[in-house]
């Protein structure tokens, strides 16, 4: 089988050398306060630059799995709301900690993590395949819609403000315009100016965005003075106890697969499977369990952890086999492996088959390296939380500015890298969100391709764009989509709500 | 964004006027009218068939304006944006301004030293900077941990994977700085 080719080159000693690298750094980058996968992955660049693509694609495996876990372990332990896609976990997770069953907190999203990755990368082992040769029979029609629907999804239905983010999405396609077109190789926004011509790379804007942006944006109102972190009790009670066990298994896997296909539709990725697997629990749990939700409920830490990394695993499977990213991380991923000339897609399969499969088994490998590195690490990782933040805030911006750097090796890059970051600094100040702006910027060529082609193959008749069934039903799947978010933004409002309102009373 | 953290964000900032909000949203809107200027003058190939090279270009520039102007009405009729969450955000601070530019002006000297000093000098000078900006105390420690760490970073891109950073005048002697 292709996935034990995969496995032989994962598991040679150089290589499982540099996937121990990848998801060391990976989760070292991850648990540092303001850091979420996606900028994880972005910072990150740089070390690949050197490397085969073999050894980068695993370091980048890594990254991407190590990058998830940090969060969860921030959130537990720092007494302030995290990353947006491990912020259920917060609410649960960082009650444990505070009653002193921080430890166990951690344990469970370890394992949570560890079994949801592991299930959702055999779902993606054989899910991918079957995609890929369905996807390979896909016109440009369909793909049109395909993205018309990662559009949509990213830019108006993830964020809190719909204009906000679809203003972010359209600065982003129209970034992606700056250069030469792909169909005529006419210039377009260019200005004259050679610099230009080869359009703006991808790695400036989302490494200006995510983190020079998010360092000028911290840097505005950085909270002074010590950094409150909840310590990790030790001994035998705050280790995970039988009963917690029996607690946890069932949300381990009801999260996996509530995680899973909401990765792989690009209906919101971790945000909403986090957040649906922990309106389940509470919904499931009886009696004493239940009353404990708002107040460090195990169940409430279990299913979003692994709904978290199940979601990760699931997105895996759109950009592989369509070479569409349905989130700001998986477009990272896209961009790191667009300068290997990789190209994702239907025929990755083929043309690239060695290289996918190394990259899937080099997720099993860094699965469980996670598992053995993330638990009997734990006092490192709370000494990089305790990192003092001038420092934290002064490495991001060295490492920002080295990865812009490298990209070509002219300072002028690092310049387009700090327009950006201002850019990205007003961004948040402002409430826009900056994930649409990494997808459109990534999606926008490719979605004008297929949509001229589509156009002339049915003499620029826009009828033509409805004309495929896929595409239809693809249309249909995201008007209910649309529904469904709708209502589970008043329920998440409901849910919410409801927590707070005990703590006043208590 | 969360509800949640929208609420605790939205209870602690204070009642203002949008000025800042509204001119950002015209940032939008101007890229667009912009774009919109500019975009019949591409050229487009007399082979051309399809709908060609403007098409597309007039659509999102349009969608820009459309969308920057959505926002301005609605910060003028009270509906602002909610700024961000993060951890090490105090969100009732107000916003440093002097921390932002002194930032700005240390990244902005880092882009100018790169070639004449090379990489470690400008990194030194970015991450001593930036911590002095943002109250790194003592400051001879920030200074000690930025020569250090640019040393090391030189080392492992530069050395190690082959990143060709600019090893500068100082270091051009010290052979395991090249790649």
């Amino acid at each position: 089988m292709l996935l034990l080719e995969g496995f032989s080159t994962a598991l040679q000693p150089v290589y499982l050398l540099y996937a121990l690298g990848g998801v060391f750094v990976g989760t070292a980058v991850g648990v540092l306060p303001g850091i979420g996968p996606a900028m994880t992955v972005a910072l990150l660049m740089p070390i690949t630059y050197a490397l085969d693509p073999a050894a980068a694609l695993i370091v980048f495996a890594g990254i991407y799995y190590g990058g998830m876990y940090g969060g969860s372990t921030t959130s537990i332990l720092l007494n302030t709301p995290g990353e947006s896609s491990s912020i259920v976990t917060a609410l649960e997770g960082n009650k444990m900690a505070k009653a002193g069953r921080g430890a166990a907190a951690l344990a469970t999203a370890a394992i949570g993590s560890f079994i949801a990755g592991t299930i959702a990368t055999v779902l993606l082992t054989f899910l991918a395949p079957v995609v890929a040769d369905f996807a390979v029979g896909l016109g440009p029609v369909d793909y049109v819609a395909l993205m018309v629907v990662a559009f949509l999804t990213v830019g108006a239905l993830l964020g809190a403000s719909v204009l906000r983010g679809l203003a972010s999405l359209a600065l982003g396609l129209f970034i992606g315009l700056i250069g030469i077109d792909d169909s005529t190789a006419q210039q377009r926004f260019t200005f004259d100016n050679p610099t230009l011509v080869d359009g703006v790379d991808m790695v400036l804007v989302a490494v200006g965005l995510f983190a020079l942006g998010e360092a000028l944006y911290v840097a505005s109102k950085l909270r002074h003075g010590p950094v409150e972190l909840i310590p990790v009790s030790k001994g035998k009670n705050a280790w995970l106890s039988k009963e917690d066990w029996k607690r946890s298994w069932k949300p381990w896997l009801r999260g996996t697969f509530i995680g899973f296909p909401i990765g792989t539709v690009p209906a919101g990725g971790a945000d909403v499977s986090t957040f649906l697997s922990y309106a389940a629990e509470r919904k499931l749990a009886k009696g004493a369990n239940k009353a404990q939700f708002g107040k460090g409920a195990i169940e409430g830490v279990a299913g979003p952890e692994a709904a978290n990394n199940a979601a990760a695993a699931g997105v895996l499977v759109p950009l592989l086999t369509l070479g569409i990213p349905t989130t700001a991380t998986a477009a990272m991923m896209l961009t790191a492996f667009q300068r290997y000339q990789i190209q994702p897609g239907p025929l990755l399969f083929e043309n690239q088959g060695a290289l996918v499969w190394t990259l899937i088994a080099s997720l099993y490998v860094g699965n469980l390296m996670l598992l053995v590195l993330n638990l009997p690490l734990v006092g490192l990782w709370v000494k990089i939380l305790q990192i003092p933040r001038p420092y934290l805030y002064a490495g991001i911006l060295v490492f920002a500015a080295l990865g812009a750097f490298s990209v070509n090796f002219s300072p002028s890059d690092v310049g387009i890298l700090l327009v950006v970051g201002i850019l990205g600094y007003f961004m948040r100040r402002y409430g826009y969100p900056v994930a649409p702006m990494v997808v459109a910027m990534i999606l926008g060529p490719m979605f004008e391709v297929q949509l001229r082609r589509s156009l002339q193959l049915s003499q620029n008749d826009p009828m033509a764009l409805f004309s495929s069934p896929f595409a239809l039903v693809v249309y249909v799947s995201m008007a209910l989509i649309f529904v469904a978010s709708w209502w589970l933004r008043r329920r998440q409002a409901t849910l919410e709500a409801a927590p707070a309102k005990e703590e006043v009373s208590v | 964004m969360s509800s949640l953290a929208s609420q605790s964000s939205s209870a602690a900032a204070p009642a203002k006027r949008p000025t800042g909000e509204i001119l950002f949203a015209l940032v939008f809107v101007s890229v667009g009218v912009a774009g919109l200027a500019t975009a019949g003058s591409i050229p487009i190939p007399p082979s051309e068939t399809g709908i060609g090279p403007r098409a597309f270009p007039y659509i999102v520039c349009g969608l820009l304006v459309l969308c920057g102007a959505g926002v301005v009405l609605q910060v003028l009729r009270g509906k602002v944006g909610q700024a961000e969450d993060s951890e090490d955000l105090d969100v009732t601070a107000k916003t440093d301004w002097v921390a932002l530019a002194k930032l700005v002006g240390f990244v902005v000297l880092h882009i100018f030293l790169i070639e004449p000093a090379g990489w470690p000098v400008a990194a030194a000078v970015l991450f001593s900077g930036a911590a002095w900006s943002l109250d790194a105390k003592p400051l001879w420690k920030a200074i000690a941990v930025s020569v250090i760490l640019a040393l090391v970073l030189q080392y492992v891109f530069g050395g190690l994977l082959g990143v060709s950073l600019p090893p500068g005048p100082l270091l051009e002697g010290v052979p395991f700085f090249h790649g």
